[in-house]
C-alpha cells in the first residue's frame, strides 16, 4: 500500500532519511525516545509524521502538544507542521499558545483546544492551571519536546519535566519525543525527559552528518592587537571583507552590549548597507525581530549581527556564512552557530571566529581541537528546586486542586524530584499552606487552602497574582526604552538609565537616542542626533569556558612551550606567548604557574589553573578565604577563563599558604560555605529562587507604585530568613544551588587534585604579563575579609 | 561618636539613633513596624523576629543614653495590613518596660496609609513639622526655613572606596548645611546610596562603631 507519508515526501522531491523511518515506527509501536542531530537535518517530521499516519475522526479533540522554548519558533515550528496537514487533506485544527496569542483564538480555546498545539512550557503551566485541565489534556497521543538540549540544564526544563509527568498520568498511552542538539551525555537527556520509571528510551541519531569547517580571521600584526577586552573592534575590516564574501552573513556576538558595538561599527564603516544591515538581541522589541528573522528568511538582509538569541532553531536557508566574534567558548555553541549556515541537509557548514583579544586565538584553535576529538559538552539536569516545586503545587492547586499522596507520586516520576524526600515534600506543602515550616503559624498568612484534605486556592487576587509569575525566567530590574511619542524600541537595565541625565545620548537597537526622561517606569528618548554616547551593559552572566574547551587550551599552551606553534592561529599569537615567556612563564602541563606584582593598587597575585570563569570563582574564594585564616586580611578579587587575582593592601603570605594546605582537595565541604563569598553568592542566588517561589513579585501590568509597599528586595528576604529561619529549605536550596550549579563543587574538587599534584611555578614579575593584564583590568570584584569591619574602614578611609 | 551641629551637641549611636543629650531626647526615623506581617498578609511568608531584635536595639539605644523621650521621624509603621496583634503585641511589651519614656511620632508618607500606632503606646502623634530651636523634626529629608532639619525618609547608605579596589556600602547619618538625615531604624528595610556633597559630613555604621568617612 502507497503510504501517503511517503508520497507527500516524493511530491517535494524528498525521500525520507532512514531515521526519520525509524521514528515513525517507534512511535507506531507505542516507544518513546531522543532524536539528535543538528539543525535542519529533518528532526521537526521525523516527530511529527506519526500521529499523521493514524486513522482519525474528523477533527478529534487535543491530541499532539508540541512545547518549544522559544515564541519566536512557534511561527515557524507552525506553518512547518501545517504544510503536511494542508497537503494530505488532514482537517486537524493546529493552532498555538503563547503570550503572544491574540484575545479571538484565546477565547476559541476557552472552548476547545486544538487537535495541534505547539507552545511554551510557561503558556501550557498556565493551561494547567485552569480548573478544566484535565478534561482538556486526557486524549494527548504524544508530546514533542523541541530544543530539548536547551531546555533541560535549566529550571525551565524543570518544569517542562514536571509537566510532563503530570500529563502522564492522565494519559497512560502517551509518547513523548524529544528534539536535541547532540550533548555529551544523552543517556541523561533522555532520562530527564521521560522520567525515571519509563522504559529504556530510543535514542535516534540524525544520521545526516554534516561537515563543519572552523576557520579564523587573524590580526595582520600582532604588536598591535590587544592583550584583553572583549570589546574592541580591531577585526573590522576582516570582518567586513567576509561580510563581502556571503550573500547573508550571521555575525555573532557573546553579549547584546558586543552586539550594539559591532553593528555600529559595521554601519560606520558600510554606510550604504543601511537597510540590509539589521541587530538582533533579546532586548529588543519583538517588532523589531520579527522584522529581521522575516527578512533572514526572505533573504532581503545582507547581514545580522546577533547574539544567542538567534541561536536556535527557526530556518534561515538564505544564510551562506557565520562570523562569530570572540570565542564560543564551548564546542556545542561553535556547532551550533555553525550549524546556521547551510541550513539544509547536506549542505557543508562553515564558521570563522574572528578575535577580539590577543588569546581568543588559542580559544579557536582548541576549539577545533576539541570538536575534532569528539569532545561536546554536557548539560547537567538542575536537581530538586524547591522553589519550583512550591510553584507548580500553587499552579496544580488552581487547575483543579490536589490530594498530597496523588501529586507526590506525580513529582516523584521526574528525574528532577526522583529522589525528593517526604520531609521536603511536607516542607513545601507547609510553605504553600503555612508559610514555612510546621513550627510556625502566622494567622494573616495565606496562600492555599486545604479543605477536606484537597489543596486549592480560593483567594482571586493570590490567584491572579501566582498566574502573573508563572515561569522561571528572572527578569533583570529592566526598563522599558520607549519613544515619547510612544513607540517601544525595547528594554535596558535600571541602573544604566539611572546614570543617565536628561539629554545624554546612547546607542542601543542600532540607534542613537537622546535620554529625555524616566516617567512611569518606562524611560523616554527621542532620536538622537548621531553623536557618539554610551552603549548599555547588561548584567548576563558571561559565558564561561567549558571544561572541554579549557583542556583543549592547556594542551595548546603546553606545546607552546615547547615551541610548538601549529596552524594559522598559534602562528599569530606566537609573538604574544613569547612575551609570556619572557616576563613569567607558559606553564607546562603539570605546572601550577602563580604571579606575583606590585602596582600602586597593592600586592596582586595572579593565579592560573586554567578551568574556566565558573569553577575560578569558587576557586578564588577559596584561595583567599583559606590564605586569610592565617591572618587578618582583606582581598579584592577578580577571574576570568584563566586565572585568578588575589589583590591585597599589604604582601600575601603565599608561600605559608601553599605550605598549609592552600591546593588540598580536602575539608571542601566545609570550607567553600565557609567563605564569605560563597555567601554572597548564595544570596545573589536567592533572587532566582524568591521569584520562582512566589517571594517576590514583578508587580501587575501598568501598577507599578500600588504594590511597592508589598515589596522586599530578594536580598533583604535572604537576610531575614539567614538570621530568623536558617532551617527554610529555599534558603538550603540557594547555597545548595551556588555549590553545585555555579561553583560545581565536583569539577572544583578535580581541579584541586589536579593542582595539588602539579609543581608550583611561582614567578616575581615587574610588570604584569600578557597573562595577569586581562584580569587586572577587570573591573568586577568580589571581597573576602577576615579583617573586623570597622578596622577595614579605619584603614579604607585612612 | 559626639559632633556639633547647627551649634548643638548630637552624640550618633551604633543603634541607628541620635542622641540630643541637652533635651535628653533619643531620634529615630522608619521603624516600619509590621512590614514582615505585611508581607505574611500578602502571601509572602517572611519570618518573623525582626520586630523583637528591632526592639533589643532600642532598648540598648536607651539605656546607654538614659534618655527622656524619643522622637520618632515618620514611617513607625509599614502599612495597615501589618496592623497584626503579634506586632503589637510585642511594641505594647516594649512600652510596658518604659512606661516614663515620652513618645512622639513626627508622621511620615507611610503613616497617612497605615494609620497611628494604637493608643495603648502612648505615642503621641503629630504631622511635620515640629520645631525645637535650632532643629526642626520631619520625615522629609528636604531643606526647611524653620530651621535645622533632623529627618529620615530615604535611608541612606553610604560606598566608601579604598586601596586595593576595595569598596563597602554601609548604612550611614547624613548632615548637609541645612538637613540630617538618619539610617533607617528598620532593619528589614532597603537601603539607597547618597551622593554627598564635598561640604557634606557622613557618618558610617560599622557594626558596633560609628565611624567618619
Amino acid at each position: 500500500m502507497p503510504d501517503p507519508i511517503n508520497a507527500w515526501f516524493a511530491s517535494r522531491g524528498w525521500k525520507p532519511f532512514r531515521f526519520q523511518r525509524e521514528v515513525w515506527d517507534a512511535y507506531g509501536r507505542g516507544e518513546s525516545g531522543l532524536i539528535h542531530a543538528s539543525t535542519g537535518t529533518g528532526k521537526t517530521y521525523a516527530a511529527w509524521m506519526g500521529p499523521l499516519r493514524e486513522k482519525t475522526e474528523a477533527c478529534p479533540p487535543l491530541r499532539v502538544l508540541w512545547i518549544t522554548p522559544l515564541r519566536a519558533l512557534v511561527a515557524d515550528t507552525e506553518q512547518a507542521l501545517r504544510a503536511p496537514l494542508r497537503d494530505l487533506n488532514i482537517p486537524w485544527r493546529m493552532e498555538s499558545r503563547t503570550g503572544d496569542t491574540k484575545a479571538s483564538i484565546r477565547a476559541k480555546q476557552e472552548k476547545r483546544l486544538p487537535t495541534a498545539l505547539v507552545t511554551t512550557p510557561e503558556s501550557l503551566a498556565l493551561l494547567l492551571a485552569r480548573a478544566d485541565a484535565r478534561e482538556n489534556f486526557s486524549h494527548l497521543h504524544l508530546i514533542v519536546v523541541d530544543e530539548w538540549h536547551e531546555l533541560m540544564g535549566s529550571k525551565r526544563g524543570v518544569l517542562t519535566e514536571l509537566e510532563l509527568a503530570r500529563l502522564r498520568r492522565w494519559n497512560p498511552g502517551m509518547r513523548t519525543w524529544g528534539l536535541s542538539a547532540t550533548l555529551g551525555n544523552l543517556a541523561t537527556a533522555a532520562a530527564t525527559l521521560l522520567g525515571p520509571n519509563a522504559a529504556p528510551p530510543r535514542i535516534v541519531r540524525g544520521h545526516v552528518p554534516k561537515t563543519v569547517r572552523i576557520d579564523s580571521l587573524v590580526p595582520e600584526h600582532m604588536d598591535r592587537f590587544p592583550w584583553a577586552g572583549h570589546l574592541g573592534v580591531k577585526m573590522l575590516p576582516q570582518v567586513i571583507e567576509a561580510i563581502e564574501e556571503g550573500a547573508t552573513t550571521l555575525v555573532f556576538t557573546n553579549t547584546r552590549s558586543q552586539c550594539e558595538i559591532w553593528y555600529q561599527a559595521i554601519l560606520e564603516a558600510r554606510p550604504d548597507w543601511a537597510g540590509v544591515l539589521a541587530i538582533h538581541h533579546g532586548s529588543l522589541e519583538r517588532k523589531q525581530r520579527d522584522w529581521v528573522e522575516d527578512g533572514l528568511r526572505a533573504g532581503s538582509l545582507r547581514c545580522v549581527v546577533c547574539t544567542s538569541s538567534l541561536d536556535l532553531g527557526v530556518d534561515f536557508s538564505p544564510v551562506d556564512r557565520v562570523i562569530q566574534i570572540g570565542s564560543p567558548k564551548g564546542v556545542a555553541r561553535l556547532l551550533q552557530r555553525a550549524g546556521r549556515s547551510g541550513h539544509r541537509p547536506g549542505v557543508p557548514s562553515r564558521i570563522t571566529c574572528a578575535p577580539t583579544h590577543a588569546f581568543e586565538l588559542v580559544e579557536v584553535a582548541a576549539a577545533r581541537d576539541a570538536f575534532q576529538a569528539g569532545a561536546i559538552e554536557s548539560r547537567l539536569p538542575v536537581e530538586r528546586p524547591l522553589d519550583l516545586l512550591a510553584q507548580h503545587a500553587v499552579t496544580v492547586a488552581l487547575g483543579g486542586g490536589f490530594r498530597s499522596e496523588e501529586l507526590l507520586a506525580e513529582v516523584r516520576d521526574t528525574y528532577a524530584y526522583r529522589d525528593l524526600t517526604d520531609i521536603e515534600w511536607q516542607w513545601v506543602l507547609d510553605f504553600i499552606t503555612r508559610g514555612g515550616g510546621a513550627l510556625r503559624a502566622y494567622p494573616e498568612y495565606q496562600r492555599v487552602d486545604v479543605i477536606d484534605g484537597v489543596y486549592q486556592m480560593s483567594n482571586k487576587k493570590l490567584a491572579r497574582r501566582h498566574l502573573l509569575s508563572i515561569g522561571t525566567i528572572v527578569a533583570d530590574a529592566s526598563m522599558d526604552v520607549r519613544y515619547i511619542t510612544g513607540g517601544r524600541i525595547g528594554s535596558v537595565e535600571e541602573n544604566f538609565i539611572s546614570r543617565l541625565h536628561p539629554g545624554d545620548h546612547f546607542f542601543f537597537a542600532g540607534k542613537s537616542l537622546e535620554f529625555v526622561r524616566v516617567q512611569n517606569m518606562v524611560a523616554q528618548v527621542r532620536k538622537g542626533h548621531g553623536e557618539p554616547g554610551a552603549i548599555p551593559r547588561w548584567d548576563g552572566g558571561r559565558i564561561s569556558l567549558s571544561s572541554e574547551l579549557a583542556e583543549a587550551v592547556r594542551e595548546r599552551l603546553e606545546q607552546a612551550r615547547r615551541g610548538v606553534f601549529q596552524g594559522k592561529e598559534m602562528r599569530s599569537v606566537r609573538p604574544v606567548l613569547e612575551t609570556q615567556a619572557e616576563i613569567s612563564a607558559i606553564p607546562r602541563r603539570d605546572q601550577f604557574l602563580i604571579e606575583r606584582v606590585r602596582t600602586r593598587e597593592g600586592h596582586h597575585l595572579f593565579l592560573y589553573p586554567f578551568e574556566g570563569r565558573l569553577v575560578h570563582e569558587g576557586l578564588a574564594a577559596l584561595f583567599a578565604w583559606r590564605i586569610s585564616r592565617l591572618r587578618p586580611i582583606t582581598f579584592s578579587i577578580a577571574m576570568n577563563d584563566y586565572g585568578i587575582e588575589l589583590l591585597a593592601p599589604d604582601e600575601t603570605p603565599i608561600q605559608e599558604a601553599l605550605a598549609a594546605g592552600l591546593l588540598s582537595p580536602a575539608n571542601l565541604v566545609e570550607d567553600i560555605p565557609a567563605s564569605l563569598n560563597a555567601a554572597e553568592m548564595a544570596r545573589r542566588q536567592f533572587r532566582e529562587i524568591a521569584r520562582i517561589a512566589g517571594l517576590t513579585f514583578n508587580g501587575y501590568p501598568g501598577q507599578n507604585k500600588s504594590v511597592k509597599q508589598l515589596q522586599a528586595s530578594a536580598g533583604l528576604l535572604f537576610d531575614v530568613f539567614m538570621r530568623y529561619d536558617s532551617g527554610n529549605l529555599l534558603i538550603e536550596q540557594a547555597h545548595r544551588e551556588v555549590l553545585e550549579r555555579q561553583l560545581e563543587r565536583s569539577r572544583l574538587g578535580q581541579t584541586l587534585e589536579r593542582l595539588s599534584r602539579s609543581e608550583i611555578e611561582l614567578k616575581d614579575i615587574q610588570r604584569p604579563s600578557p597573562l595577569s593584564f586581562p584580569i587586572l583590568v577587570d573591573r568586577t570584584r568580589h571581597r573576602v575579609s577576615s579583617e573586623k569591619l570597622a578596622d577595614r574602614i579605619r584603614r579604607m578611609t585612612a | 561618636m559626639t559632633i556639633a551641629v547647627a551649634g548643638e551637641e548630637l552624640e550618633l549611636l551604633p543603634e541607628r539613633a541620635v542622641y540630643w543629650a541637652k533635651r535628653g531626647t533619643l531620634f529615630l526615623a522608619d521603624t516600619h513596624w509590621g512590614k514582615a506581617a505585611t508581607l505574611r498578609a500578602n502571601a509572602i511568608p517572611v519570618p518573623a523576629g525582626g520586630t523583637a531584635d528591632d526592639l533589643a536595639r532600642l532598648t540598648r539605644a536607651v539605656e546607654t543614653t538614659n534618655c527622656r523621650r524619643i522622637v520618632l521621624l515618620g514611617d513607625a509603621l509599614h502599612a495597615r495590613a501589618g496592623r497584626v496583634q503579634r506586632t503589637f503585641e510585642a511594641l505594647a511589651d516594649w512600652r510596658a518596660r518604659h512606661p516614663t519614656l515620652e513618645f512622639l511620632l513626627v508622621r511620615g508618607n507611610h503613616d497617612k496609609r497605615a494609620g497611628d500606632p494604637p493608643r495603648e503606646l502612648r505615642i503621641r502623634c503629630t504631622d511635620a513639622p515640629v520645631i525645637e530651636k535650632p532643629f526642626v523634626f520631619q520625615h522629609q529629608a528636604r531643606e526647611t526655613e524653620l530651621g535645622y532639619a533632623l529627618a529620615g525618609h530615604l535611608h541612606p547608605a553610604v560606598k566608601i572606596h579604598g586601596r586595593g579596589r576595595q569598596s563597602a556600602t554601609l548604612l550611614c547619618f547624613w548632615f548637609t548645611n541645612r538637613v540630617a538625615t538618619l539610617p533607617a531604624f528598620s532593619s528589614f528595610c532597603g537601603r539607597f546610596v547618597i551622593s554627598p556633597e564635598a561640604s557634606d559630613r557622613v557618618f558610617a555604621i560599622a557594626e558596633d562603631e560609628v565611624l567618619p568617612v
